[in-house]
């Protein structure tokens, strides 16, 4: 062990929560960070026809998405940073740049809008990053059958579906506790 | 509001054109901390580099600066990359194959266990 006196920077870490537009990403990451957290927004060029506001460069636009993240002190040498972006295919930029070296990811999903979380699922399904659904209970209850809402995803069994209150620090706690077990099972299984 | 045409053309003008980090692959959970040397140099950067070098006397993330000076991401980015190749900042990054080190993920598991 090194000196405590000696100024340390910890190694981050991070899991994505994913998910669509205010489903609960931004709570759930509030809930539980020991900071409070904080917005990005991460500048995403995207093609466009629309050359007219960008005329220095044509043929791409800029569009900005917000990236909301929140932090867990593990140890002195270890830092957990939680990363909540929407899941949108056209912010494929970033989703590269996210996802690259991540433990895992909380894929959200609100059962009335279930389409929002696809383009998250098929990219954790297509990238082989460990995840997670887990359904946000706005209501306190859940309107569907947990397997259900499975089929409704397409996601396999080997998926873990849970279901959990954004707004509650030890239910968000246990969805994650969730990804981490699920990460840990796939790298000791290997 | 500022004039939002002069904001999308912000990040390149900060960068002097480059829209990529020397570094292109800065996490941006990268800790950035700031070096004797930034600090000594403090007085001669311009804004933004100065403005990272005085927030990172303390560790922090490139997306912790990004959003506490207001910076896009990516700039915040080419930003920390440059002050990094002078040795203003020193970076510890994401350690490679450590999100599949079952010791460490054991470790972050029993510290979110205590979490009540």
């Amino acid at each position: 062990m090194k000196p405590s006196a000696e100024p340390r920077t910890p190694t981050p870490v991070k899991i994505i929560i994913a998910g669509g537009f205010g489903v609960g990403k931004t709570t759930a990451v509030a809930s539980i960070s020991e900071t409070t957290p904080l917005r990005t927004e991460a500048a995403i060029t995207t093609a466009s026809e629309d050359v007219d506001r960008t005329a220095h460069v044509p043929d791409k636009t800029t569009t900005t998405v917000a990236l909301d993240f929140g932090c867990i002190t593990v140890d002195d040498d270890i830092k957990l940073y939680l990363f909540g972006t929407p899941g949108q295919d056209r912010f494929g930029f970033m989703w590269r740049d996210l996802v690259l070296g991540a433990l895992g990811a909380l894929v959200i999903v609100d059962t009335r809008r279930m389409d929002d979380c696809y383009p998250a699922v098929d990219y954790f399904e297509k990238t082989g990053l460990p995840f997670v659904v887990a359904v946000n209970l706005f209501e306190g209850r859940l309107s569907h059958a947990v397997e259900d809402i499975r089929w409704a995803l397409a996601i396999g069994d080997h998926v873990p579906l849970v279901t959990f209150d954004a707004r509650v620090k030890v239910s968000v706690r246990d969805a994650l506790l969730t990804v981490l077990r699920t990460t840990l099972e796939r790298v000791t299984a290997r | 509001m500022p004039d939002p045409d002069v904001s999308l053309l912000r990040p390149y003008l900060l960068t002097s054109g480059r829209t990529e980090p020397i570094d292109r692959d800065l996490e941006i959970e990268t800790q950035v901390l700031t070096s004797e040397l930034g600090a000594a140099s403090h007085a001669s950067l311009s804004f933004e580099r100065r403005d990272i070098v005085a927030l990172c006397t303390k560790t922090m993330s490139v997306a912790e600066i990004a959003a506490i000076l207001g910076l896009h991401i990516g700039v915040a980015r080419v930003l920390v990359a440059d002050l990094a190749a002078l040795r203003y900042v020193v970076v510890r990054r994401p350690a490679a194959g450590l999100a599949s080190d079952p010791a460490m993920i054991e470790r972050i598991i029993r510290r979110l266990e205590a979490i009540s």
